[in-house]
């Protein structure tokens, strides 16, 4: 898990050890253990991705339904940007929104984890990784138990009468909570790993030039943690951002749907969807590649290792 | 929040006791440091001295007993409420932080406008000016160390901490170092107490060094009085080696008293003493002994100890070190400066005697 800690902060050449000269060999020997990750990469991702750019230029053959010839048609784009606009800011509202609470929750965790847990560190940690047993699909389904309307939580605040509407599922909350609590590992595992690798004695640095407990964490717990945070928040974002489950079990049939789902009912509901869908797909690894550029360009913590 | 303390005066630690779940850290010590002194802690690992830094740092607190700073009582205060800061082992730089930012760190802390000013006068201090722009990662364990330093040095505490500053560094640079804070603490004048388990870099550098066992102070003076005068064993193996033989004092002879150990009768002046009667250990270091091939004879009565076996000689260039077997009183070292290049004939399994001048021996308590 350190490893993903390190996203966005490679550790520079500061290493005061000079690494020995590569021999010919040496050199020979890391190209063939890349080989076989290389030749994975070709087949299972490199081909599928051309493949699928090739689809969403495809023009549909006009008068036979489901049927298509290769041709370069951007058109495809436009109409289905025009289309599924909506779900793209759903998309990426909902996977903001799930990315934010989701770190609000998992940084005290983390930082219990880290630093007050002693013994039940151990324990905690089973916690948080424990749902990973068990079905994604299963677990979101759960949660469709835990928020309907005769469920413990709908009862308790219509019975304070606090909740709009009267019910959560087929609402915007149920697919926000369901993709903060299915990404929530994905936060709290690199923020434990970059506090876990503090050492304390920066901490009490931190007490012993004359900040407070607060101040300490805001000067320096917490900036020392930036790389996990960087790390958690685009583990959460990325995945949230291309989730349709959630908006499908959790959501409701019109308002709540995603950009995934609209891919999803491309592919599999409507007759001769595949160019839209592929295209859909194409425009939302764009927008998100070209979001976390920019975030990791604004937040990346280089020097930081 | 409490308020910052702008104690002033000697550092006193009255009947200080920590006690961890299932052992004692420190065991009722007391001390007082002079202001401006430099003071070194010196004990091997384990022997509570971290622990009694951690104490005046605030980041302990003492089981019971009483941390003051002149009259101020410090003791239940937290770490950013005392005029003290501690230049770490780890050096525990901000690793975000670069080094002026680093060092500017206290001084904002407590508001002061030039806090960037202030750091880059200190920077000068410790010779990192050209630095200051660059993160701890990309410095040298030496330059990061002097960081360290700068970053305690610049909020100009009233006391400054050091624990084990020098403990990874080569030994050139830990003999540079020794030299450079020795420099800046005349030049600042604070007080500084140093922790350190290498009784030659607390001899070096401190003024007064207390030797700490088992959580408590087994002898503090004067690196120099120390050294020639250790009051227990612990202190005389500790501190340089020595060559101790128990024994008890048989009878007094003017200012002498006369110890009786392995078949000798071994005189040893009152003042050098621990104990005027009853069991004690004399005690000699040994370079302040000389080998002898032959029976130093009467003339040196007393003073000398022997036959023994010689059995391992080793020519170190500055010094010859012998080893003897005296039945009875153990293994003895000689050390002897190579001055006199005949006397360099002793074989292993060669018969020597080993003689001193009266004034180099001491007794401690057995």
């Amino acid at each position: 898990m350190s490893a993903l800690a390190h996203i966005g902060g490679s550790p520079s050449g500061t290493s005061t050890t000079a690494a020995p000269e590569p021999t010919k060999r040496g050199g020979m020997a890391a190209y063939l253990l890349l080989l076989p990750g290389l030749i994975w990469l070709l087949v299972f991702f490199v081909a599928p991705l051309v493949q699928l750019a090739t689809v969403s230029l495809q023009s549909q053959f006009p008068g036979y339904p489901g049927y298509y010839y290769r041709n370069v048609d951007f058109g495809n784009y436009g109409r289905a940007i025009v289309e599924y606009w909506p779900h793209f800011v759903r998309s990426l509202l909902f996977a903001g929104l799930a990315t934010f609470f989701a770190f609000v929750l998992a940084y005290p965790l983390a930082y219990a984890m880290a630093f007050k847990a002693g013994k039940w560190r151990g324990v905690m940690m089973i916690c948080v990784i424990a749902p990973f047993f068990t079905s994604f699909i299963l677990r979101t389904i759960a949660w469709r138990q835990i928020l309907s309307d005769e469920g413990p939580v709908v009862s308790v605040l219509n019975f304070l009468h606090v909740l709009p509407g009267g019910h959560i599922t087929e609402t915007w909350v149920a697919v926000v909570a369901g993709l903060t609590y299915n990404f929530l590992p994905f936060m709290v595992l690199p923020i434990y790993a970059s506090l876990e690798r503090a050492d304390p004695k920066i901490i009490e640095a931190g007490g012993d030039l004359y900040a407070n407990g607060f101040t300490t964490f805001r000067t320096v717990t917490l900036p020392m943690s930036m790389p996990g945070v960087l790390a958690g928040t685009l583990l959460t974002f990325i995945p949230a951002a291309g989730d349709y489950v959630n908006a499908e079990l959790l959501g409701s049939d019109i308002s709540t749907k995603m950009v995934g789902n609209g891919i999803e009912s491309q592919f599999f509901k409507v007759l001769g969807g595949y160019p839209i869908a592929a295209a859909l797909s194409f425009t939302l690894m764009a927008v998100i590649l070209a979001l976390v550029f920019l975030y990791v360009r604004r937040y990346g913590t280089e020097e930081l290792l | 929040m409490a308020e910052f303390r702008a104690a002033k005066g000697d550092l006193v630690l009255e009947n200080v006791t920590k006690s961890f779940t299932n052992f004692t850290a420190v065991d009722d010590l007391s001390m007082t440091v002079p202001r401006g002194a430099f003071f070194a802690l010196l004990g091997p690992s384990g022997c509570g001295k971290t622990t009694t830094l951690r104490m005046v740092a605030g980041l302990e607190q003492p089981t019971s007993g009483r941390v003051l700073i002149g009259d101020t009582d410090l003791t239940g205060s937290r770490p950013y409420e005392r005029p003290v800061n501690t230049v770490f082992q780890s050096y525990a730089l901000f690793p975000h932080l670069t080094v002026r930012d680093n060092v500017a760190f206290g001084p904002k802390r407590r508001g002061a406008k030039d806090a960037q000013a202030q750091a880059d006068a200190t920077l000068a201090l410790v010779q990192l000016t050209h630095l200051a722009g660059r993160k701890p990662t990309q410095l040298s364990g030496g330059q990061q160390q002097r960081v360290a330093v700068a970053r305690a040095l610049v909020n100009h505490p009233e006391v400054l901490l050091l624990d084990e500053p020098l403990g990874a560094l080569d030994l050139k640079l830990r003999r540079e170092m020794q030299v450079e804070l020795k420099r800046i603490q005349t030049e600042v004048g604070l007080t500084f107490v140093h922790v350190t388990h290498d009784q030659e870099e607390a001899m070096t550098m401190a003024d007064t060094v207390a030797v700490m066992n088992l959580g408590k102070i087994e002898q503090m003076g004067a690196p120099e009085v120390l050294y020639d005068l250790p009051r227990t064993k612990f202190v005389a193996n500790f501190l340089g080696q020595s060559n101790l033989l128990s024994g008890h004092v048989d009878d007094t002879d003017g200012e002498h008293i006369i110890v009786s150990a392995a078949h000798h009768k071994l005189r040893l002046r009152k003042s050098r003493a621990a104990a005027g009667s009853g069991d004690i250990a004399f005690g000699v270091r040994p370079e302040k002994t000389r080998i002898h091939n032959t029976d130093p004879g009467a003339s040196a009565a007393g003073n000398s100890i022997g036959p023994g076996t010689l059995l391992d000689v080793s020519f170190t260039g500055v010094a010859t070190q012998y080893l003897v077997d005296v039945p009875d009183a153990g293994r003895w070292a000689v050390y002897e400066q190579n001055l006199d290049l005949d006397r360099i004939d002793s074989r292993p399994g060669d018969t020597v005697w080993i003689s001193w001048d009266p004034g180099h021996a001491f007794g401690v308590r057995p």
